[in-house]
């Protein structure tokens, strides 16, 4: 059990409608989306997910009054936010964040730019507990480079989020680097959710797109290995030495035996990255984090424990629920199955020190109105 | 002990040689006229490192500006691209890892091998394949692996 403070690192929040958002397009788009006739309106989201056959919310998360879980904030005060003694979530998008998914770049820009005034507008203004992520469409990396310099003032926009893959490189590659000089001028970490690379776009997975999703979820980490191989051979970090990167919703106990295996790797072609100026494992040590979600359900507690403690667990993993997915973690499931020893910290501290906030920037319930 | 292995001329700019020394080799490498030789087994895991490719030292301040640091004599084992440093025999991504090397001198147009005076390997990590010097033929000698 754990009743202390909380950092949840992952909370998706959805539109009620697509109406909602029609006020944050230019009035352009908003002509372009909806004047259609009987077509009805141009899709927001992207179409073309892999089917979840239980659905992707938990059931108990519609609002009663309608619309997506997610979409109302009631709702999620009372299932989240008091629930326990949350100090700060950050919001990560549900069907929204897969904008780079979509095909037309000029759109994807333009929703990413509408969705993030929207959740200003709409989820920043009703409770100082919540922050949010930058979405940004990747596809148009100078764009996206300049939405996150728009948000550069606002400190509850805390970190610059990909997902979806639309070149098909691993997100080192050098066309995305727009995107992460104004990660570091700005001191926003580059966030990569689980799924990056994606949902709409393919390939899901390296070796080839999967079919179901049973297979595209059971190979989530395999996405955010692909994302940190590259980000390291490519010298990201060593390009933006400030840069900090927290993979979400990608598990974490692969991470020992991919760093094993990185930095033989290394040792026999370095050659080939000669630009590399430590060992790959050095690099994560200094610019790598991950959320706790999914745990890895390992047959024993210690074992999870052994293989987490290789890397540092309770100082590299920061708690995410993925409220209000069906996946999603409760506190006490990850307290149940991690030392207590950690839990101060993986609950709390390490994302306080990843986001640079203070326990005076973390008020409790009480005094979190916005 | 030294042993006469060669006239000056048998030994020619960048290219490897191995001599047999008793039951094991050593790789004799002339390196902008200067002479290294190396025990032929790497400390990894005892591959024929003197197989391997011989080279500069590649650098890029960036990704993609390769230059070539041509001071630095590197020899890469074959087997899985450890590449070590001929002046030290230190592996260059492992400090604790070292191949074995020997003096080695040219004197009146003969090149001169020290046996007796090998700098021993050095070995880092638990899978290690433990190797052992036989001073009296001069060679090195496996005496198991992982």
């Amino acid at each position: 059990m754990y009743s202390g403070p909380v950092i949840d690192c992952d909370v998706h929040h959805a539109r009620r409608s697509d109406e909602e958002l029609l006020p944050y397009l230019s009035r352009g788009w908003r002509e372009y989306v909806s004047d259609r006739g009987p077509a009805g309106m141009i899709p927001l989201t992207v179409q073309d997910g892999l089917p979840n056959p239980h659905g992707f919310m938990r059931a108990e998360t519609y609002p009663e009054g309608g619309g997506e879980p997610g979409s109302d904030y009631g709702t999620l005060r009372r299932q989240l936010l008091d629930r326990a003694d949350v100090r700060r979530v950050i919001l990560t998008f549900g069907d929204d964040s897969h904008v780079s998914g979509h095909h037309n770049p000029y759109f994807a820009t333009e929703l990413a730019r509408a969705l993030n005034d929207w959740t200003v507008d709409r989820w920043l203004s009703q409770d100082r507990r919540i922050a949010s992520s930058i979405l940004v469409a990747s596809q148009l990396p100078e764009q996206a480079a300049a939405e996150i310099r728009r948000h550069a003032a606002n400190p509850r926009m805390v970190q610059v989020m990909l997902v979806d893959n639309p070149f098909n490189y691993g997100f080192g590659h050098p066309v995305f680097h727009p995107i992460y000089q104004a990660a570091e001028e700005t001191g926003r970490p580059i966030a990569i959710h689980g799924g990056a690379g994606g949902w709409a776009n393919p390939p899901s997975t390296g070796g080839g797109s999967v079919n179901l999703y049973f297979e595209a979820h059971t190979l989530w980490p395999q996405v955010a290995m692909t994302h940190l191989v590259s980000f390291i051979s490519h010298g990201v970090f060593d390009k933006f030495p400030k840069l900090r990167l927290l993979l979400i919703e990608a598990g974490s106990a692969w991470l020992p035996s991919l760093l094993w295996r990185f930095d033989a790797e290394y040792k026999g072609l370095r050659r080939e990255v000669p630009w590399l100026r430590r060992l790959p494992s050095e690099y994560v040590a200094e610019h790598v984090w991950l959320t706790t979600q999914p745990l890895e359900q390992s047959p024993k507690r210690e074992q999870i424990v052994e293989l987490l403690s290789w890397m540092n667990g309770a100082e590299r993993l920061v708690y995410s629920s993925d409220y209000p997915h069906w996946d999603a973690d409760e506190i006490n499931h990850v307290a149940a199955r991690l030392p207590q020893s950690w839990h101060r910290k993986i609950f709390f501290e390490t994302a306080m020190q990843f986001y640079g906030w203070s326990e005076v920037d973390l008020p409790a319930a009480m005094t979190a109105a916005a | 002990m030294s042993l006469d292995i060669g006239a000056t001329g048998d030994f020619p700019e960048r290219q490897i040689r191995v001599i047999d020394v008793g039951r094991g080799q050593v790789g004799i490498v002339r390196w902008d006229a200067d002479l290294y030789a190396v025990g032929n087994s790497c400390p990894h895991q005892g591959g024929p490192l003197c197989r391997g490719v011989l080279s500069g030292r590649i650098e890029a301040a960036e990704p993609g500006s390769l230059s070539l640091d041509s001071s630095t004599p590197l020899l890469a084992c074959p087997w899985h691209g450890w590449e070590f440093d001929l002046r030290t025999g230190q592996a260059i991504l492992d400090t604790k890892t070292r191949v074995r090397t020997f003096p080695v001198w040219e004197d009146d147009g003969r090149v001169l091998l020290e046996i007796g005076k090998a700098q021993p390997p050095t070995r880092s990590g638990s899978r290690q394949v433990t190797m052992g010097y036989d001073d009296a033929n001069a060679c090195f000698l496996m005496k198991g692996g992982a």
